[in-house]
């Protein structure tokens, strides 16, 4: 079954197709920050290149994010455009998932964190597995403190990786004594793989059923009535 | 810092002034009453930056952009039609700023940490500002759950574009702090 893989939760706009001879093309471009000019141009480009028509592509993979709003937003519309016009079911892999997978061979914790902007950034802990990574804490948004707090309470061998890991560097290393390398942003080949193996075991969802992670504050009521009070 | 400015020219020369100082990456807030001169900030601000087209509120829009080269946009949006913090959220307005763009945000003094560093533009008009005072301790003692309600209009002259305005400036986290002194000497002439 061939897979089209769509990843824009970061700066990096991406776009792979692959199947069970493994990833096929790649395009992956992650600077500009252009995510709805270049996309669609991108998934024509990799089908023309590759010489495959999208009506034989079997299911559409999305990152999920966490991760920019703005360009996670293109990436799912996108998808959930061609799954929905194609016809075929849709796999959401999140953008932290992707990163940890990538370092799967490392015998430390995975500590994959991506810039959520403001000072924050979002992150979670995986640990290598056979033939993968298991999430050991859930997908947070924080400031840098409460990620070295989180590190410092873990007190564990850590390889830190994403671009929030790449941006507060300093911040993080001065707080706890950790590695810091890797990917700067999730593969979408890595994306086309584990959608790859999802898809065989059918676990394919209609577009409806795809939800961005936001991990954003909780919502509440604009109170216009005490607009203006000075904190 | 306080500035107070004596018609619609002076509003749009203080905007203009902080358009200079303005970078990539910045969030303005726009704060004040109907007809305080928000819009009228975002003229003066944008024509700085070399908008041409005409800048009208985006209201019911939310959002309007203004590209204005490869490595600049200016954004200009309202969030008075907004009910929920997670519809600002949605609107991922620091993200616009990061993207090469300045981001003005009209009513935006609401949405509190949802918009991260950013420098507070508040604008009054003058002979409004006793007014203001009273109708602010009267809301703060209504029930904070109540359904969201209108601002409170005290003037009939609201929509006015003449008479003195006050402008008060503040910055909301550390961008801003280290250019205070540029932003200072920037509307000098204009100081209370």
């Amino acid at each position: 079954m061939l897979i089209l893989g769509i990843e824009t939760a970061t700066e990096q706009v991406g776009v792979a197709i692959g199947g069970h001879e493994g990833v096929i093309a790649t395009f992956e471009v992650a600077k500009g920050r252009r995510h709805a000019e270049t996309l669609t141009p991108a998934i024509e480009f990799v089908c023309r290149q590759s010489g495959i028509e999208l009506c034989e592509l079997g299911c559409i993979a999305v990152d999920v994010g966490p991760g920019l709003f703005t360009g996670m937003r293109v990436g799912l519309a996108a998808g959930k455009a061609l799954s929905q016009a194609l016809r075929v079911p849709m796999i959401g892999i999140p953008s932290l998932d992707l990163l940890a997978f990538t370092c799967r061979h490392v015998d430390r914790v995975i500590v994959p964190v991506i810039d959520a902007r403001k000072n924050e950034v979002f992150w979670a802990m995986y640990r290598p597995v056979p033939g993968g990574v298991q999430q050991v804490s859930p997908p947070t948004v924080g400031p840098v403190d409460d990620l070295v707090g989180d590190l410092l309470a873990r007190s564990q061998d850590v390889l830190c990786i994403g671009d929030g890991a790449e941006r507060y560097r300093d911040e993080i290393t001065e707080g706890f004594r950790c590695e810091i390398s890797g990917p700067m942003y999730p593969s979408v080949g890595m994306l086309v793989l584990l959608a790859h193996a999802r898809a065989l075991r059918e676990e394919g969802v209609r577009p409806d059923e795809i939800e961005p992670i936001y991990l954003r504050a909780p919502d509440a009521q604009i109170n216009w009535a005490v607009r203006g009070a000075r904190p | 810092m306080l500035l107070r400015v004596d018609d619609l020219t002076g509003t749009h020369a203080v905007a203009a002034a902080i358009a200079g100082v303005a970078r990539v990456g910045d969030v303005i807030v726009l704060a004040g009453d109907m007809g305080a001169g928000k819009t009228a900030f975002a003229q003066g601000f944008g024509r700085a930056l070399g908008v041409t087209e005409p800048i009208t509120s985006p209201t019911f829009t939310l959002v309007h952009s203004y590209p204005l080269s490869r490595r600049l946009t200016l954004h200009h949006a309202d969030i008075y039609r907004l009910e929920r913090t997670s519809d600002i959220d949605d609107l991922a307005l620091p993200e616009l700023a990061a993207f090469n763009g300045i981001v003005l945000v009209e009513w935006g003094d609401v949405a509190g940490s949802a918009l991260g560093d950013h420098l507070e533009v508040r604008l009054n008009h003058v002979d409004d500002v006793d007014d203001d005072d009273d109708g602010d301790a009267a809301d703060r003692d209504e029930p904070v759950d109540q359904p969201v309600d209108q601002p409170v209009v005290t003037s009939g002259d609201d929509f006015a574009d003449a008479g003195t305005r006050e402008i008060e400036l503040r910055a909301v986290g550390p961008a801003w702090a280290g250019r205070w002194d540029r932003i200072a000497r920037a509307v000098e002439s204009f100081r209370c």
